[in-house]
């Protein structure tokens, strides 16, 4: 049989209403399907819950110490315990009134310091690294225990939203790029270098969560986000105290030289604007 | 006369010109004029709010805007970076962190009507009230976007998974305890895995071969309760609340031990349908009433397992509540009434031997009316597309 040949314009027709239906096949196909989403956001709910009994537990001994009146074990307690809060800053933050008493910086209020509201991790700071003392902790150390418990039975009740989820990976990163880089976060104890590593190891949870989604829609992405992360590692395990023991903690930020100060912000600038790209990449804007 | 003469005579040449250039110049002033009012205007159009915020506060500080996609821009003119938050209750709705001072950031927020709080730079700067008035676009409810089921389906996984951890733990307490010969340590464990397991009711529904045998009546066999198949749950009741002995029980607590990791798997990987949610919970309730409609009193493990089917329902009903007060805020406040007076006519502690003796008319009808009102409320919760 032969077929008749179609005239120019007929080919032209054919050929643009062909690339109609390829494009929306493809983005039909392209949609990441709702019920994709669910599983890896119960798990980040189960990651944050088990990062929030550590933080219990750990905010428990280092309130006890500082409630001992043990200024050596407290400031050796204080990075370790925040670790588990950088880590789920994006769930902890929904929360306003517990973030405020219990992560507030004393930029935050007028009068710094002496400002009778400037509660929490950082007040507490103050205490042990700058005044070198407990005196006068006992409150703080109280009032962040109660805190923290009661943030632990808030996001136990807690639906997450899906998109604070996804949008959590960027929103970590951010916060790197925005205070820690700059080392204002814990800027009487030195210890950044422990906050920083906990606000990737959210970030990069979250990441780890919807990767396999995330690559069905754009595998250059997938990879250029783990180069980046791992990076960002890399620097940040040339300051580990012990690199076989992460529990053993990281140098003091003033250790860290102004190379790598600029070498982090590279990697961690452009993983916060790629990471910012994945709500929209799983459908959720 | 000369008026006429004067209309009609043709403009001199300079006027001409004069007249040209002065055009021209007045077009160029009304374009300056419009290119203004465009630069102007657009900030503060529809749907388009300014707030500054200043060392000590925001300007304005009380703002109105009416329901739905709102966006605003927040523009920093005091001298440090700050965040602006859009604050419901305690909760964070909406946030633009890191605003550099000087520059202005767009936020956008999807708001329903009520009052809200907005941070307004310094923690100790006065906050601002944001009031949102309904509109007219939200007495038809739109129908739920197909993202609307995700976080109450991933919160019911964290919940079916964290329940599943104490099912086998307790499971596990109770094969051990009738291994030992321990009948009181055996009735205990099973009080609390007997719980969990109704808690978790609706979704073990899902799989008949497992739900058989965790949850079958020794009725629903040929041979009744000398059937070999009769296994799980009811069969143990029957020798350690019955028979009071936990001798040949053994292998059906190991049956039931390798049951509940079967169901652990499953569950793991499991889709739950969101219709089940609510209609799958009604089935339950259905079922436990089926079992005793016509009873007069009812015994104690049969209240407590109402009082586990219950504290299953209340758990679905509050993944539901937001969805449903989005789209049908009347059906929440009957469901929740319901739900309440239910709850009421329950003995508050399961597993302590209460008077068993429930107003058997009251608690079936209460429960009915919950069944009844769950197993209508998917109508209100029709997904998009």
């Amino acid at each position: 049989m032969k077929i008749p040949k179609p005239c120019k314009t007929s080919k032209t027709w054919i050929a643009a209403g062909t690339l109609g239906l390829l494009s929306v096949t493809a983005t039909a196909q392209a949609a990441v399907a709702p019920e994709a989403l669910v599983g890896p956001v119960a798990d980040y709910k189960l990651y944050v819950l088990d990062n929030l009994e550590q933080l219990v537990t750990h905010t428990e001994d280092f309130t006890a110490a500082i409630e001992a009146g043990d200024l050596a074990k407290a400031k050796a307690l204080y990075a370790p315990t925040r670790v588990y809060y950088e880590r789920i800053e994006p769930i902890a933050e929904l929360f306003a009134d517990l973030d405020v008493s219990i992560d507030a910086r004393e930029d935050d209020y007028e009068q710094g310091v002496e400002d009778p509201d400037f509660t929490g991790f950082h007040r507490l700071e103050y205490g042990l690294f700058h005044d070198a003392s407990t005196d006068g902790m006992k409150t703080y150390a109280q009032g962040l225990m109660a805190d923290v418990e009661e943030l632990d039975s808030r996001v136990q009740a807690l639906t997450f939203p899906p998109e604070t989820v996804v949008g959590g990976a960027a929103a970590l990163m951010e916060e790197v790029a925005a205070t820690k880089i700059s080392g204002e976060e814990d800027r009487y104890s030195r210890t950044d270098l422990w906050d920083f590593q906990g606000n990737v190891d959210g970030a990069r949870e979250i990441f780890e969560l919807f990767r396999p989604l995330a690559a069905q829609e754009d595998a250059d992405f997938v990879a250029r986000v783990e180069d980046n992360f791992d990076d960002v590692e890399k620097t940040l395990a040339d300051y580990r105290l012990d690199p076989d023991d992460p529990q053993a903690g990281f140098e003091s930020y003033d250790e860290v030289s102004d190379a790598d100060r600029r070498a982090l912000t590279g990697p961690v600038t452009v993983l916060a604007e790629d990471l910012s790209t994945l709500r929209g990449l799983l459908g959720l804007n | 006369m000369t008026r006429t003469a004067a209309q009609l005579a043709p403009p001199s040449p300079r006027a001409m010109r004069l007249g040209l250039v002065l055009s021209l110049l007045l077009m160029i002033v009304a374009l300056g004029v419009f290119t203004l009012s465009l630069k102007a205007v657009q900030p503060v159009g529809d749907s388009d709010y300014i707030v500054n915020v200043t060392a000590t506060g925001c300007q304005p500080d009380q703002l109105e805007v009416a329901a739905g996609r709102r966006t605003f821009t927040v523009v920093n003119q005091s001298d440090r970076a700050i965040e602006w938050e859009i604050i419901d209750g305690v909760m964070v709705l909406a946030e633009r962190e890191n605003i550099a001072p000087g520059l202005r950031q767009p936020l956008t927020a999807t708001l329903k009507a009520g009052d809200y709080v907005m941070t307004c730079g310094l923690l100790s700067n006065p906050q601002g009230a944001l009031h949102v008035r309904a509109s007219e676009s939200d007495a038809e409810a739109s129908p739920l976007p197909a993202t609307a089921f995700i976080g109450p389906l991933a919160e019911y996984r964290v919940y079916t998974t964290l329940q599943l951890r104490k099912l086998q733990a307790s499971a596990g307490d109770l094969r051990d305890a009738i291994a030992t010969d321990d009948l009181e340590a055996a009735r205990q464990a099973f009080r609390q895995a007997r719980r969990i397991d109704l808690h978790l009711a609706m979704p073990i529904g899902l799989y008949s071969d497992l739900d058989q045998r965790l949850n079958a009546h020794a009725d629903d066999f040929e041979k009744r309760g000398e059937d070999p198949e009769f296994v799980g749950f009811h069969r143990l009741a029957e020798g350690l609340f019955t028979d009071e002995s936990t001798a040949g029980l053994n292998a059906i607590a190991d049956r039931l031990v390798t049951d509940v990791d079967t169901l652990a798997a499953r569950l793991k990987s499991a889709s739950i349908p969101p219709a089940q949610l609510a209609d799958g919970t009604a089935r339950v309730l259905e079922t436990w009433l089926d079992h005793h409609r016509d009873d007069r009193t009812i015994g104690e493990r049969d209240l407590d397992d109402l009082v586990a089917l219950t504290e299953g329902a209340d758990k679905i009903v509050s993944l539901l509540s937001p969805l449903l007060e989005r789209q049908s805020p009347d059906t929440l406040q009957t469901l929740q009434t319901q739900l309440n007076s239910l709850q009421q006519e329950l003995p508050t502690a399961s597993g302590s031997s209460t008077s068993g003796q429930g107003d058997a008319d009251g608690l079936l009808r209460a429960t009915d009316a919950v069944a009844k009102s769950l197993a209508g409320i998917n109508q209100a919760l029709t997904l998009e597309g």
